[in-house]
This record gives structure tokens, sequence and C-alpha cells, in this order.
């Protein structure tokens, strides 16, 4: 009883900066500015749980304690912080999204998906609201180029053979994100409600018929009647603004953390290893242990789990790696400032195309589905809609799927994988073309016309 | 014994946890299937009572934007044309130069009667069945007859002039 006065009245206690310096000894320093009180107040420190200090244990609390920089490991391989590595393509591809997450919510404060009222819409935001139009542009480009650039990911990670073992899944969680991709860009095109997007959506949703037997079901459900119409519209907004972008999200999520969890993919030499454990072999074969070893059976007992990651750097004969805070992060600031201007600097300069409103009696000549289908609809004209509607994409989407797991070489270097390289440039070739014939070299009745007589080119 | 039944049970509950699992999933997707599952389905569905047969010349094509269909006279016979293209659901305007309808899409052509001429489309335009009903022609718009196979060239002429697609 007669010490309780005494620890009340302590001065350590009353005095909460003090005790907290006392509990959290890099924070306190000698410094009295203003900034340097307000970091070791206690609104502070309640905010923000380490101090920022520029020392190795200072940069890897920071990761450790800040729920954005969990997204990147605490260090990474020094060679990720070169431009070449990944060229930044999924981190731009994120980054876009994030725009169009940004400037969606701006949209749709203006936007009513009613065919009486879409395409007024579109003409308010042009005339009536401040930056109205900006902001629709700016959304426009960056559905573009995020699906140029998701696309570009793709082409980039194959030819780093980066789909390899044990990164299979994450790939094939890639290969769904870039189909989440194209639907929210698909559906987000009929929004408008103009000659062009009502069109492309109709010649889009009419493929859905040729599916086997479900095919007619599979349209109705999509369209909700017999023509592109107000159900049309109304199911596509839903899917536009919510289905699909949580989708996204939710699968984006696992395709991150994958990156971390399944380690930076390193240029690999037929036969699996460039050389003794450590740099240029996989984690997780310096490492690997069978799947159903005696670990848990018999008398062994487990007296802990070592992360795949963890036992590969300490097999590495000297550390490459360095901090990702801020050393990766900073670099990542500035690509998303870069890819920020980039689609401010579009917006401002191009116009998001608005044709005349929709009008499902009248087909506008020619009718062209988006750049991105261009090559699918050159198809179209020449083969059989099941052929090239249905069962080409389809093999595409499969034979995407199924590539980690059909294509057992282990190496990652060109070289050593030509056929892989082979096939798949052959294929891309093929499918440039056929975009840039549908895009550029396509007219009324899709016949063929030359670019530079006259462009037909629908964005 | 005691063992095995402990783990049956477990099992049970498994079992029963994925029976419930499944239901939940069945459920979910019946319901999005009773969300997204159109009121009506198929065309208009109604009779139209369109003009005297002798309005319709030989060669002709008279346009009918309440029915979205085209009312023609191939070699002295009225069809019933669906202004939908076959192909990809295109509305496939016709060309008085050439006397044929051609699909702006994907340049598919159908002659008078709606018979494939040329392109993409798997088959001729589709037709609604018609009836002459005293003076007048009636178009049944509820029943809808998939177009002519591709080599079905039974009301075929040569064009009667240049196409109406500009590239052509």
């Amino acid at each position: 009883m007669t010490d309780t006065p005494e620890v009340i009245d302590a001065p350590e206690v009353r005095d909460t900066t003090a005790a907290l310096d006392a509990l959290e000894p890099e924070t306190a320093t000698a410094a009295t500015g203003l900034r340097a009180r307000l970091h070791r107040s206690e609104v502070w420190r309640s905010a923000f749980r380490h101090p920022q200090l520029d020392t190795p244990r200072g940069r890897a609390l920071q990761s450790f304690s800040n729920f954005f920089l969990h997204v990147y490991p605490v260090k990474v391989p020094k060679r990720v912080l070169k431009t070449r590595y990944s060229f930044r393509l999924g981190f731009i591809a994120a980054v876009l999204f994030g725009i169009l997450l940004v400037t969606g919510v701006y949209l749709m404060f203006v936007y009513t998906p009613s065919p009486t009222a879409a395409y007024g819409n579109m003409q308010h935001l042009k005339t009536s609201v401040g930056f109205g139009q900006l902001i629709r542009n700016v959304h426009r480009w960056s559905a573009h180029l995020m699906v140029l650039v998701v696309i570009l990911h793709l082409v980039r990670v194959f030819y780093a053979g980066a789909y390899k073992r044990p990164r299979q899944f994450n790939w094939v969680l890639g290969v769904v994100l870039l189909l989440i991709t194209l639907g929210l860009s698909f559906t987000g095109y009929l929004l408008p409600w103009d000659q062009l997007s009502y069109w492309a959506v109709t010649v889009g949703t009419n493929l859905v018929h040729y599916v086997p037997v479900i095919g007619g079901t599979l349209q109705d459900l999509l369209i909700g009647g017999d023509q592109v119409g107000a159900n049309t519209l109304l199911r596509f907004y839903a899917l536009h603004v919510a289905v699909l972008p949580a989708s996204l999200v939710l699968v984006l999520g696992v395709h991150i953390w994958r990156v971390r969890k399944d380690g930076f993919a390193v240029p690999r030499s037929e036969g699996g290893a460039a050389g003794a454990a450590g740099v240029g072999t996989f984690a997780e074969e310096a490492t690997e242990q069978p799947a159903d070893s005696a670990l848990y059976s018999g008398r062994t007992r487990l007296l802990g789990v070592v992360d795949r990651e963890s036992v590969t750097a300490e097999d590495r004969a000297t550390d490459d790696t360095v901090f990702t805070w801020p050393h990766l992060v900073v670099r990542h600031v500035v690509v998303a400032l870069g890819v920020v201007a980039v689609v401010l600097a579009m917006g401002v300069a191009f116009t998001a195309p608005l044709r005349g409103l929709a009008n499902p009696n009248v087909t506008p000549e020619p009718s062209k589905a988006p750049w991105y289908f261009s090559a699918l609809q050159e198809l179209l004209s020449h083969f059989d809609p099941l052929v090239a509607g249905i069962l080409v994409p389809s093999a595409i989407v499969l034979v995407l799927v199924l590539l980690p797991y059909i294509d057992r070489n282990p190496a990652t270097e060109a070289r050593n994988r030509k056929v892989a390289v082979l096939l798949f440039t052959g294929l891309l070739i093929v499918a440039v073309v056929l975009t840039v014939i549908g895009t550029f070299f396509r007219g009324p009745g899709w016949t063929f016309v030359t670019p530079w007589h006259h462009l037909y080119l629908e964005l | 014994m005691g063992e095995k039944r402990t783990t049956n049970r477990r099992q049970f509950l498994v079992n029963l946890w994925k029976i419930g699992g499944a239901v939940l999933v069945g459920a979910a997707t019946y319901t999005a299937y009773e969300a997204l599952r159109p009121f009506a389905s198929g065309p208009s569905g109604g009779k139209l009572k369109l003009g005297a047969k002798a309005d319709y010349e030989v060669g002709t094509a008279t346009y009918y934007p309440e029915g979205r269909l085209y009312v023609t006279n191939a070699k002295g016979k009225l069809f019933a044309l669906s202004q939908k293209c076959p192909h990809l659901g295109c509305e496939v305007p016709f060309c008085e130069s050439s006397g044929r309808f051609e699909c702006p899409c994907h340049g598919s052509v159908f002659d008078i009667a709606g018979e494939w001429v040329t392109g993409p489309s798997p088959r001729g335009m589709d037709r609604y069945p018609t009836a002459v009903e005293g003076a007048v022609v009636v178009v049944d718009t509820g029943t809808v007859e998939p177009g002519p196979d591709q080599g079905v060239h039974d009301y075929l002429t040569p064009p009667k002039g240049p196409s109406c697609q500009k590239g052509a």
C-alpha cells in the first residue's frame, strides 16, 4: 500500500515519451526539433510501429512492420533491381490496375447502367463534369495498356523460362489474370453504349452461341435476352465493377504472394544446376526433400521447419541480396510515377472514342472488335465460328495453362530450349500478324484495305 | 476397433462438410442462374400483319424495323428474312445496287432469298414462316427457321450491279 503513490508519481510513468524511449532505444534521439518530437510522440508511435532507422535492422523492421511493404520480401537479390530482369511489367500492370480502380470509381459516380442513360452520361462527362473527359480517357487508355502489358509480361516470363518449377502454378494464375483482364476490358467496352461498343459486344457474345450443346443457354445468361440490350448492360456493369475486379484482386494477391514464396527466377542451364548449390540454382533444388520422407513417421522428431529460401540463402557463398526498402521500393515508386505520367499524357492527347448512340437496327461499317480480339475476328472471317471462335481460343488457353507441366525441360536459357522457344515465337508471330491485319488492314465488309489509304482503327 | 470407429466418425463428418459445401455451391450456382436467366427469350414472338402480296415486286426487299426483318420476293416467292446475320449477329443491310444482302461485319453475302453466296456465315439467313391471310401477308416471328445450307442456291441470280461495300 505504501508503495503505490510512489509508482504513480514515478516520472517514467508520467512521461510516456520517456517510458517509450526506454522501451525503444532506437527512437530516442538527442534531437529536440519539432520533427524529432513528433516522431517520439505517443500518437506517432502508436501509428508507426517502428522508427525509420537507416540501419540494416531498421530497414528490415520497416518491411516487417509496414502493412503495405508486406507484399515485398525484406531482402531481394541484387539482380532484381535491374530493369532488364523483368522490365517491371508485372508491377506496371498492377499500377495500371490501380489507376483503373481510382478512375473507375470516379466514373461510377456519374454513370447509370441503362440504355436510356449511359450514352448521355458519356456526353455529360465531356460537357459538364470538370476533368470528366480526362478521367474517361485515362481509364480507357489504361485499360488498353493493361491488356498490352499483361500480354508482354506473359511473353517475358515465357522467354525467361520463369514458369518452370517451382513457379508452375504461378504461371497458371498469371494466365487466369490475363483472362480476367480481358474480361474486364470487354465488359467495360459495352458501358458507353455507343455504336462501337454495341456491335463489338454483339459480335463477341454471339461467339458463345457456337459452344457445343450449352452455347444457346450460355449466350442467354450472358446477354439476358435474344439481343444485346438493357439486361446485357446491367450484367456487364455488375461484372465490370464488382465480380471481375474482386476476382482480380484475389488472384493477384495470391500471384504476388507466390512470387515471394516461390523465389525469384534465375537463369538455369540444361540439367538443372548452373553450379554447386548457390547462385544460378533454383531454391528448391538446393534443399529439396522427398515429399513423403520419413519426417512424419517412425521415431523422427520434427524440430522445426526451415523455409527453402532460407536454406538457399545460407548456401550462398556471399550475400547477394539488398534490402527491399529502400532499394526496390524507390525504383517501383519511380516506375509508378512514370506510368501515371504516361497515361495522363495519353489522356490529354487522345480522346476516348464515342460514336453515335447504340442502334440495334444498324450495324456500322466496319464493325470491329477491340484490337486484342482482332486476331480472333480475322480468323472468324476465314474459318467456321466453332473452330475460330471456340476451339482455337480454348486450345490456346489450355496449352498456356498446361505449358509448365508439358514442358519438362528444366533449362531456362533459350539456347537450351529451342523447340519451345521456336513454337512459342511462331505462334506469337501469327498472333501479331493477324492482329495487325485485323486492326489496320480491314475495312467495311471486312475487305482488305491499306491503312495509308484509309485507317479503320477501333480502340 | 475403437480407433477405427473414431476414424469413421471423423470421415463421416468430413464427408458431411463436403456434402454441405457441394449443396452450398449448387444453391449459389442455381441462384446465379435464376438471376441471370432472361425473362423472355427468342424473337418478339407475335404475328405481324404486313402489306398486300402484290406490294412486293420480284427482286425487292422491304424492311420492317418492328420485326427486325425483311420481306423479299425471289422469283415470285415471298420470304421473311431475319435481319440478324447467322454468323455473329450483325444486322445485314440490303444493298440495292447489287440486289443482295451484304453483312458489314465479316463480309457474308446472301441472295434475295437469303441463301448464302459467300463469306464466313455457316448458312443462309434465318427465315420466319409467311402466310397470306385474305390479301395481307402475315409473318409469324415466333418461329425461326434456320437458313438454308451453304450449298442451296435455288434462287441465286447474278448481282444486279456493284457491291455496297466500299473496299470491295
